[in-house]
């Protein structure tokens, strides 16, 4: 197989298709129809799928030419600058391959749900175009071998991030969120930039293998610590994957359109951070403390999102939150050493959440664009589909084996209990109850119960159509079968072999002991895999106990929403969402304001004040002087020769005294 | 011969006197007069009232040594080439300015005023 043009092929076919519809896409649509203008994006993106199913299979298998250290694959020197050389190159190996599929096989299957569901928009040509350039921005990302590249993608994903939570521009909120995201993402953007210029002073290549390799050989002797280093690019990783505190972007980002949401926010570019730690690997393995920061963020954000979880009405920003927490758990898991673990969960999370946000939209098509959860209930029975294939996302991400969160979630876990970090373990399995509870919640006022919706709507509501309900089928499968498929046996399954060459390096750095066979007279597995088990299943019944399907116990849920004491503040503090968005107003709307107020009357009085008084001064001083300047030939000779007697007789009189 | 030496002062200052006077009447005339060819005339004298002075200063100063003595000499002589030059092009710039504004007087050439 010729790799070296079907691997440059993955990223190019979506660029031709990005640049196609957005040059020709409004004219197919006025003239054709919906259809031709979605033919190419659509296409070009099933196309990109084949080929990368191509490579993904040998790559997962290491293969040849793929091998245990991956496949390099150079296009073209990118910037051919004396010492420095960047290639446009690619590098495939398992990690890469695991990010193919989620990308490219939720990328399709988005792809075409959003012809559904974009079917009453205008310009639907120009949402197309947009994910396009998504798909092309997180593939370069994923495929890059080098910084600078991954660089690249990681900003034009920032782009088409962008553009697309803004696409109804006219929706104020929409623009608002739209810049919020922007604006967030360059504060750990720049940590990121930080990050890779750090790498280059240190090792002086950019290339990803062998900067890592040398980053971890020279050791302490690096210009700039090795600890501060991982810090920087995990700065980056905050950004994009929204963790605290760089997370409020991502509950705004659902004013996007739903497939957005699946596809950008739950399944993809989210997870750029996870795959970027995990990337670099061998570089957070030689930097203990680091690490620690990245498993303390990731299981606070966890629990955090998931407290918030409980309150929220929006459907999506539930499932945004729980986004949120879930990504906390795969960077939990990424401090703690489980890097297979968090890739898995990147994995299989990808295709639940990415189903979850589906469903979400196709609910609201259902029930004509309402989000409150507080409208809907008692759905169950008219969108069959959607709720069945919720109800397998619900079950998947609580945890409930044998579906594939179980799998991932456990090993997380596992991990951490194993790998002698206990309260990460604890915190994880509270937020796995909380997680449990909050998905039942929204499972039940969505589809149990009375329905509170809208009675004008409510004889309307159907089930979608079948470019809607097809990828919500096809993405119930391995939301079932993927964590069978490849996490068996538990601990050593098929995922952690493919993976197991690319964490080689940090494993053999970290060196962890062996854990304890045995806890409590019990195998270690075992018990820890109960406790999962139980924590998981106690937080569905208590969610069935309140909110259906059999009866919603309204009067206690409003028992609860209504108490006091520490009940009232806990409640109060997760509906606020911890007040972070005020903290962010009062820190830098307000207090930064007076600041760039001061900054500005500073500018526009003193620096501005000098030099115009500079000028000031110089200009009033010419308008005086010019008043000499007669125009007469005869006063400026009388000018010099007044001014030669002077000179002379000054002269005269020092030299000429007598002696 | 001796006679006609003789009615020349031997008097070094009376010369420089006489140069002074020369040079004061031609600075005042440039100064003073509006019409550009009496300038270029009080010039002139100025210029010859300076070659005086070298003249002076080359006879009495240096009379012992005639190579010192002839110096003098050829420095007038250069003054005089160089003011022969100076008249011909200020004479032509004159010309041209007059026949650009119709006046010899240099009080109505404030073109270059402010």
């Amino acid at each position: 197989m010729p790799y070296d043009t079907l691997i440059p092929l993955i990223p190019l076919l979506p660029i031709l298709g990005f640049a196609f519809t957005s040059l020709f896409g409004r004219r197919l649509q006025l003239r054709y129809g919906r259809w031709a203008s979605e033919l190419v994006p659509v296409g070009v993106v099933i196309a990109a799928w084949v080929v990368a199913m191509i490579v993904v299979v040998p790559a997962l298998q290491h293969q040849a030419p793929f091998g245990d250290s991956g496949l390099d694959v150079k296009a073209w020197t990118w910037i051919p600058a004396g010492g420095l050389q960047v290639d446009m190159g690619f590098h495939v190996d398992a990690l890469t391959a695991c990010l193919l599929i989620v990308v490219t096989t939720i990328g399709m299957l988005v792809h075409v749900y959003s012809i559904g569901y974009m079917a009453h928009d205008r310009a639907t040509w120009r949402f197309f175009a947009y994910l396009n350039l998504f798909m092309v921005s997180m593939l370069v990302l994923v495929l890059a071998n080098n910084w600078l590249l991954v660089f690249a993608g990681w900003e034009l994903v920032g782009l088409s991030s962008y553009s697309l939570i803004g696409f109804w521009y006219e929706r104020r909120s929409a623009a608002l969120a739209a810049k919020k995201a922007f604006i967030v993402n360059r504060v750990g953007d720049v940590g990121f930039a930080l990050g890779i210029m750090a790498i280059f002073l240190n090792t002086g290549t950019l290339n990803i293998q062998d900067s890592l390799a040398k980053l971890v050989s020279q050791g302490a002797s690096n210009t700039i610590p090795l600890t501060v280093v991982a810090l920087l690019v995990f700065c980056g990783a905050m950004g994009k994957s929204a963790q605290f505190p760089l997370h409020v972007w991502l509950p705004d980002a659902m004013e996007g359109p739903t497939p957005v949401s699946a596809l950008i926010h739950a399944a993809t570019m989210v997870n750029a951070g996870v795959y970027l730690v995990a990337r670099a690997n061998p570089l957070f393995a030689s930097a203990q403390d680091a690490m620690i920061v990245v498993a303390a963020i990731g299981i606070f954000t966890a629990f955090m999102a998931a407290s918030i979880a409980f309150t929220q009405t929006d459907i999506k920003r539930v499932l945004a939150f729980s986004t949120l927490s879930q990504l906390g758990y795969m960077f939990a898991a990424l401090g703690v050493g489980a890097f297979s673990a968090a890739i898995f969960h990147l994995m299989s999370h990808g295709f639940f959440k990415g189903l979850l946000f589906l469903d979400s939209g196709s609910v609201i098509h259902a029930v004509h664009d309402e989000q409150d959860m507080n409208r809907m209930g008692g759905l169950w029975r008219k969108i069959p589909i959607t709720h069945g294939t919720m109800l397998i996302a619900t079950i998947a991400i609580s945890g409930i084996p044998p579906l594939a969160g179980f799998f991932s979630k456990d090993e997380i876990l596992g991990e951490a209990f194993k790998n002698g970090f206990a309260w990460v373990w604890a915190i994880g399995v509270l937020v796995a109850i909380m997680t449990a509870f909050y998905m039942w919640r929204l499972m039940g006022k969505t589809f149990y119960g009375e329905s509170h919706v809208d009675p004008s709507v409510a004889p309307k509501v159907h089930e979608s159509a079948w470019q809607m309900t097809l990828p919500l089928v096809l993405l119930a499968i391995p939301s079932v079968f993927l964590g069978m498929a490849v996490g068996l046996p538990l601990g050593n399954g098929l995922l952690v072999q493919w993976l197991a060459p690319v964490f080689k390096g940090a494993e053999e750095i970290l060196a962890r002991p062996a854990a304890a066979e045995t806890l409590l007279g019990l195998p270690t597995d075992t018990v820890l895999i109960t406790i999962s088990v139980v924590a998981a299943v106690a937080g569905l019944v208590v969610g069935i106990g309140l909110f259906g399907p059999r009866r919603v116990r309204q009067e206690t849920i409003d028992r609860i929403s209504s108490a006091n004491g520490v009940m009232r503040f806990a409640y109060r503090l997760s509906l606020n969402k911890w007040w972070f968005d005020e903290l962010n107003d009062l820190l830098f709307i307000r207090i930064g304001g007076r600041v760039a107020a001061f900054l500005w009357w500073f500018d526009r009085t003193i620096v501005d004040g000098t030099v115009n008084g500079v000028g000031t001064v110089v200009r009033d001083a010419g308008t005086g002087l010019r008043q000499i300047q007669t125009g007469r030939v005869q006063n400026y000779a009388l000018g010099i020769a007044i001014g030669l007697i002077l000179m002379a007789g000054s002269l005269l009189l020092i030299v000429g005294q007598p002696r | 011969m001796l006679s006609a030496l003789n009615l020349i002062s031997q008097n070094l200052n009376a010369y420089l006197v006489l140069s002074g006077i020369l040079f004061s009447i031609g600075a005042f005339g440039f100064l003073a007069r509006r019409n550009a060819i009496s300038m270029l005339m009080s010039i002139e004298l100025m210029l010859n009232a300076v070659n005086l002075a070298f003249i002076a200063f080359g006879a009495f100063l240096y009379s012992s040594n005639a190579r010192h003595a002839a110096e003098a000499s050829v420095i007038a002589l250069i003054v005089m080439a160089a003011a022969a030059a100076e008249a011909t092009v200020g004479l032509a710039i004159v010309i041209a300015i007059y026949r650009n504004r119709k006046t010899p007087l240099v009080d109505e050439y404030d073109a270059m005023r402010q």
